[in-house]
C-alpha cells in the first residue's frame, strides 16, 4: 500500500462519507458531522464545503424548495468520481494503519 | 421580505467570494431553520422573538464571515515572498514587493493576535489619542476651516464698533457713519446693511411666523445672491418712502406657495404691514449661515448722513476689493474714524470702526477655545505615541533573539527597520479605524457640551467627512511615524547578534533604557502641562462663579413676549394687556416679582446711551460718555433683587405724560456726582430734553460676569411699554414650575402673543460661562488621560528596571538591605524622572499659559497654587506607579537570585 499521507482531513473524510451513495442538502451533512463532536459554525462550514468543491471533489448547487408557505433555497452535494477516488484512498490509509498498529508494526507498515 | 433586504445589504460589505463560499448557503440553511420553527408558533409575541433572534443569527453570520475572511487572507500560502538565497544583489521586481509588504502585513497582524495583552493596551492608547484628535477636529473642521456658503466667503467681512473711551465693542454701527463709510470707503467692493427680525404671513387662516433678512441695497449683491425668480432688492426699494417689497426665501416659496411661478407681483399681508414680492431667492440662502431666512425685505434708509448720526443703527457688511487684505481695510476704516472724530468731535470723539473677517465674527469665542482644545488633545496623542512606542519598544526587545536570527540569516537592517514600522503601521491603521468610530459619538458629544450660539457656523452640522478622515489618516501616519520609528531605530542600533549569544532572555539595552526613560519625562513635562493648564482653568472658574453679578440669578425665569404688531400699534391696547397680564401672573401661587425689561443682563449686550449733565455741558469738540442703556420696569429691579441705594424706583406715576425720570447706578453715582447725591439731578437726553434722577441702584455686571459692573442708566418701561419685551418672574421656588402658568396667563389675554426663550435666570448665567466650562471640562479629562498614560508609562519603564537589576537587588538584600533600602532605591530612579520632566514641562507650561489668556479669570498663568497643586498630583501618581515594581522588588528572595546565577 502507498505510504503517502491521505488526500483528504478527518472532518473532509467525514464529509465525503455522508454523500458517498447519496446527494445531500449542506445542512444534513453538517448535521452527521455535529454528531461526531466537530462543531463549526455555519460560515466555517459551507467554507470547508468550498474547498471540497474547488478541489473537484464534490459538485454543488441550489435547489429549491417549499417550508410552510415560502419558497427558499438549499445547498445540496454530491460527490465527483475524484471524490470517491480520494475517500477510497483516505479509508485504506487508516485501513492500513489500524492493520499495521494492531499487529504492532506500524513503523513497517 | 425585510431579511432578505438585510441579507443583500449585509453581502454588499463582505468580500465577492466569502458571500458565495460561506455566507450565502449557511445564511439560506438559517432561513429554511427559522422557518420551520416558526410554523407551530402560533402567538404574535412568540413569532416577533423567532425573528428577532433568526435577524440577529444572520448579524452573526456576517460577523463571523468577517472572521474567516480574515483568517484566510492571514493564512494565505500564495502571498508568501519569495525567498532570495542572496538578498540585494539584485532589485526584487514590483509584485515581489507588494507580496513582501503583505507578507510583512499578516506577518504584523500574527504578531498582534499573538500578544493580546499588548495589543489591547497599545490599541486602547492610540484609538484613545486618535480618537479624541478627529473629534476635536471634525468640531474645528465644522466651525473654523469648512467654506461658509457664499462665494469666495473668505472675503466677506463685518463692521464693528469700538468706543475708545469705554472699550466697549458693539456689532452695529451709527446710520449716518454707515452711510459716510460706505460713500467714502476704498477697500471694499461695497458695504451692505443687514439686520435680522421676525413677522407672521397673515394672508392666509393660518398665520405662519417667519424670520426676517434685512438689507440694504447691495448687500444680497454682496453675498453673490443672485434670484432664482422676479428680481433683487435694488436701491429704489431702500429710498426712504419707497413702497414696500419683499422676496421670498427660496424653501418659503416652495413650502407655502407650492413653488408658484406666478408669485411674483403678488401683494402679502404681512404682520405690520403689506409686501409685494419681486423675487425668490437662490436655495438655501440665508444670512448669517445658521438663520433661517423666510423673507428678505429692504432697510430703508435716507440718502445723506443725517444730523443725529447715531439716530439709528445697523449691522453692516462689506466684501474686500480683490487685492486688497484686512489689514488694508483695518487701515482705511481707522483712518475714516480718525476723520469722523475732527468732522463729528460731538458724536464721533473716540469712535473707531474695525474689520473682522465673516468667520471670525461668526465663531466669537469658541474659535480660541477650539483651538486650544486642538492643541491639547494634541499633546494626549503625543503622550499616547510615547507610551506605544515604549511598549514597542519593550516588545521589540523581547524578539531581539528572532531579530538576531533574522540578521544572521541575512536580512538586512533597514529590513528589521521597514518590518517594526509596518507592525507599527498595522497597529495604527487599527486604532485609527477605532478612533473613527470614537471621533463619530465624541464629536457629537462635544457639539452638545458647546453653547448653542445662533451664529456659530457648522455647529450644527459636525460629520465625520472627508476632512476629518484625511486628518485621521495623517495622524495615523504621523503616529506610526512616531512611535514606530523610536523602537524600530533602538532595536537597530541595539548589537543585536550580541542577543543570540544571551542566555538569559531579554534584557533591557543602555541605549533602549535611555530611550524610554527620555520618552517617560517627555511624557511627565507634557502632562504637568496640561494639568497646569485645566488648575489654571479650574481656578478660573472657581473666580467665575464667586464672581457677585450684582443681583440675584435663583428662582428667576426669563422669557421674550412679542405681541402681534397690527393689533398693538397703539399705545393703548399695550397697557391694557400689560395690566391685564401682569394682575394674571402676579396672583400666580408662588409668584414673588414680575419685572419688563428691554435687555437680559449676562447676554453680552452692550447698548449704551451718552450721559451729559445739563449744567455741566461737555466742551465742544468734546463727546459725552457713553453709559449703559437699559429700559426696565418697576418690577425689574424686585425680580432681580438689583438693591435701591437712594430715591425710589419706577412707578405707575412715570407713564408717558409724566415728566421724562431715569434710575442710574451706584457707578454713575459715584462718577458723575461725586460729593452730592445724584437723586434730583438732572440729564440731558436728546437735544434740550432732559429726565430727573429718581433713584440710585446697585452695580450689575449687565454684559457678562468678566465684565467689571459699567454705569448703567435706566429708562421708565412705564413710559412707553413696547410690543416687545423680556418679562422676569421671580418665585419662591423651582421658577420652572411656575412656566406653563406664567405663558397661559399672557395667551389668555392675547392668544397670538409669540412667547419665546423661556430659560431661567441662573441658566442664563451658567450659558455666558459655557465656553469656559467646555474648555475645563475637556481641559480636565485630558489633563487626567495624560496622568494616567504617564503613571503607565512610568511604571512600564520602572517595572523593566526592576527586573533588570534582579540580580543587583538579590545580592543587596543577602549584604543586609532592608526593604525599606530597595524600595527607595526603586523609588529614587522614578523621583529622578518625575523631577526632571516636571522641571522642563513647568518650563514649557508657563510659556505657554498665555494661550489660556482669552479663557482664564481672576488667575495668573503663574499662579502658585495651581502650580504647586499639579505638581503635587503628578508626584503622587508618579510615586503611586512606582510603588508596584518597588514592592516587588522588595520581595525578591535573595537565595533564588544568587541561586540562578
Amino acid at each position: 500500500m502507498p505510504r503517502e499521507l491521505p488526500p483528504l482531513s478527518h472532518l473532509q473524510f467525514l464529509a465525503l462519507g455522508v454523500i458517498l451513495s447519496n446527494d445531500e442538502p449542506g445542512r444534513v451533512i453538517r448535521d452527521v458531522v455535529a454528531d461526531y463532536g466537530v462543531r463549526r459554525t455555519g460560515a466555517a462550514f459551507y467554507q470547508l464545503m468550498a474547498r471540497l468543491e474547488r478541489d473537484g471533489f464534490i459538485e454543488g448547487w441550489y435547489e429549491p424548495i417549499v417550508v410552510g408557505d415560502q419558497a427558499v433555497r438549499e445547498r445540496r452535494y454530491r460527490i465527483t468520481p475524484a471524490g470517491s477516488r480520494a475517500w477510497k484512498h483516505t479509508r485504506s490509509f487508516y485501513e492500513t494503519v489500524v492493520a499495521a498498529a494492531a499487529r504492532g508494526r506500524l513503523s513497517n507498515a | 421580505m425585510r431579511d432578505e433586504r438585510l441579507a443583500r445589504a449585509l453581502t454588499a460589505l463582505l468580500p465577492r467570494r466569502v458571500v458565495a463560499d460561506a455566507f450565502e448557503p449557511a445564511w439560506e440553511d438559517l432561513r429554511v431553520a427559522y422557518l420551520i420553527r416558526r410554523q407551530p408558533t402560533k402567538s404574535s409575541l412568540g413569532r416577533a422573538a423567532q425573528r428577532a433572534g433568526y435577524l440577529g443569527l444572520t448579524v452573526l453570520l456576517f460577523l463571523d464571515c468577517w472572521r474567516l475572511a480574515i483568517i484566510s487572507w492571514i493564512r494565505r500560502e500564495h502571498w508568501r515572498p519569495v525567498i532570495r538565497p542572496h538578498p540585494g544583489i539584485t532589485e526584487p521586481k514590483q509584485t515581489e514587493r507588494l507580496h513582501m509588504f503583505l507578507y510583512l502585513v499578516r506577518h504584523a497582524f500574527r504578531q498582534l493576535v499573538r500578544e493580546p495583552a499588548f495589543t489591547v493596551a497599545a490599541l486602547l492608547t492610540l484609538a484613545l489619542g486618535v480618537g479624541a484628535n478627529a473629534a476635536v477636529f471634525a468640531v474645528v473642521e465644522a466651525v473654523l476651516l469648512r467654506p461658509l456658503p457664499y462665494p469666495s466667503a473668505d472675503d466677506l467681512v463685518i463692521l464693528n464698533h469700538r468706543d475708545k473711551q469705554t472699550g466697549i465693542t458693539k456689532e452695529f454701527i451709527a446710520i449716518g457713519d454707515f452711510l459716510d463709510l460706505s460713500a467714502r470707503q476704498k477697500a471694499f467692493e461695497s458695504i451692505g446693511a443687514w439686520g435680522r427680525g421676525e413677522t407672521a404671513f397673515m394672508d392666509r387662516d393660518d398665520p405662519y411666523r417667519a424670520e426676517v433678512l434685512g438689507v440694504g441695497a447691495n448687500t444680497l449683491d454682496l453675498l453673490r445672491a443672485r434670484p432664482v425668480l422676479g428680481r433683487s432688492i435694488n436701491a429704489d426699494d431702500t429710498r426712504e418712502n419707497a413702497p414696500r417689497v419683499m422676496m421670498l426665501g427660496y424653501e418659503t416659496w416652495k413650502k407655502r406657495y407650492g413653488g408658484d411661478p406666478t408669485i411674483i407681483g403678488r401683494v402679502i399681508r404681512m404682520e405690520a404691514t403689506e409686501r409685494q414680492v419681486v423675487g425668490v431667492a437662490p436655495p438655501g440662502f440665508t444670512f448669517p449661515p445658521t438663520a433661517t431666512t423666510d423673507i428678505i425685505i429692504p432697510y430703508q434708509f435716507p440718502t445723506v448722513a443725517p444730523a443725529q448720526r447715531k439716530s439709528g443703527w445697523t449691522f453692516a457688511m462689506a466684501r474686500l476689493e480683490p487685492g486688497r487684505t484686512l489689514e488694508d481695510a483695518a487701515m482705511d476704516l481707522a483712518a475714516m474714524s480718525r476723520q469722523f472724530e475732527k468732522e463729528f468731535p460731538q458724536q464721533n470723539l473716540a469712535s473707531e470702526y474695525y474689520p473682522l473677517g465673516l468667520r471670525t465674527a461668526l465663531a466669537g469665542n469658541t474659535k480660541p477655545a477650539l483651538v486650544l482644545l486642538l492643541a491639547a488633545v494634541g499633546v494626549v496623542l503625543l503622550i499616547a505615541c510615547a507610551n506605544v512606542a515604549n511598549l514597542l519598544l519593550a516588545r521589540s526587545l523581547g524578539r531581539r533573539r528572532e531579530m538576531s536570527v533574522r540578521l544572521a540569516l541575512g536580512a538586512g537592517g533597514g529590513r528589521l527597520v521597514v518590518q517594526l514600522l509596518t507592525e507599527s503601521l498595522v497597529l495604527a491603521v487599527v486604532a485609527g479605524t477605532a478612533g473613527v468610530l470614537m471621533a463619530y459619538w465624541g464629536a457629537h458629544a462635544l457639539v452638545a457640551l458647546l453653547p448653542r450660539s445662533s451664529d456659530v457656523p457648522g455647529l450644527n452640522d459636525v460629520r465625520i467627512n472627508g476632512p476629518v478622515l484625511a486628518f485621521t489618516l495623517g495622524i495615523v501616519v504621523l503616529t506610526t511615524l512616531v512611535f514606530g520609528l523610536v523602537a524600530a531605530l533602538t532595536v537597530r542600533s541595539e548589537k543585536a547578534v550580541g542577543a543570540l549569544n544571551a542566555s538569559r532572555g531579554s534584557s533591557i539595552g543602555t541605549r533602549a533604557r535611555r530611550v524610554t526613560s527620555t520618552l517617560v519625562v517627555a511624557e511627565v513635562a507634557l502632562a504637568i502641562m496640561l494639568l497646569v493648564g485645566a488648575g489654571l482653568i479650574l481656578r478660573s472658574f472657581a473666580a467665575l462663579l464667586a464672581v457677585d453679578p450684582g443681583f440675584r440669578t435663583a428662582n428667576v425665569m426669563t422669557m421674550s413676549v412679542q405681541l402681534p404688531t397690527n393689533r398693538y400699534r397703539e399705545r393703548g391696547p399695550r397697557e391694557g394687556f400689560y395690566a391685564q397680564a401682569l394682575a394674571e401672573i402676579k396672583a400666580i401661587p408662588g409668584v414673588q416679582d414680575v419685572g419688563m425689561a428691554a435687555v437680559t443682563p449676562l447676554t453680552g449686550n452692550n447698548w449704551t446711551s451718552p450721559f451729559e449733565r445739563p449744567e455741566q455741558p461737555v466742551a465742544p469738540g468734546e463727546r459725552p460718555p457713553e453709559v449703559g442703556w437699559q429700559l426696565a420696569s418697576n418690577g425689574y429691579f424686585r425680580a432681580l433683587q438689583i438693591p435701591l441705594v437712594a430715591g425710589r424706583l419706577f412707578d405707575d406715576r412715570d407713564d408717558a405724560n409724566a415728566p421724562a425720570v431715569v434710575i442710574v447706578s451706584e457707578a454713575i453715582q459715584k462718577r458723575f456726582f461725586p460729593n452730592e447725591s445724584a437723586v434730583g439731578k438732572r440729564v440731558r437726553l436728546q437735544g434740550d430734553q432732559t429726565a430727573e434722577i429718581v433713584g440710585v441702584v446697585g452695580n450689575i455686571r449687565r454684559a457678562g460676569l468678566r465684565d467689571e459692573p459699567r454705569a448703567d442708566m435706566y429708562f421708565p418701561f412705564e413710559r412707553n411699554k413696547p410690543g416687545q419685551t423680556t418679562l422676569f418672574v421671580r418665585t419662591a421656588s423651582n421658577p420652572e414650575k411656575a412656566l406653563p402658568a406664567v405663558t397661559a396667563a399672557i395667551k389668555r389675554f392675547e392668544p397670538n402673543a409669540y412667547v419665546s426663550d423661556e430659560q431661567t435666570l441662573a441658566h442664563v448665567a451658567s450659558e455666558s460661562e459655557r465656553v469656559t466650562r467646555v474648555v475645563l471640562w475637556l481641559l480636565g479629562v485630558f489633563a487626567a488621560t495624560s496622568l494616567a498614560l504617564a503613571a503607565i508609562g512610568i511604571y512600564g519603564v520602572m517595572s523593566y528596571a526592576v527586573r533588570q537589576r534582579t540580580r543587583e537587588i538579590g545580592t543587596r538584600i543577602a549584604l543586609g538591605a532592608t526593604r525599606g533600602n530597595i524600595v527607595w532605591l526603586v523609588l529614587r530612579q522614578g523621583a529622578v524622572i518625575a523631577a526632571i520632566g516636571t522641571v522642563v514641562g513647568l518650563a514649557t507650561g508657563l510659556g505657554t499659559t498665555r494661550f489660556l489668556s482669552s479663557i482664564m479669570y481672576g488667575v495668573k498663568g503663574t499662579d502658585p497654587l495651581t502650580l504647586s497643586a499639579a505638581v503635587v498630583l503628578l508626584v503622587i501618581t508618579i510615586m503611586l506607579a512606582c510603588y508596584v515594581p518597588a514592592r516587588r522588588a522588595a520581595s525578591v528572595d535573595p537565595a533564588t537570585t544568587l541561586a540562578e546565577q
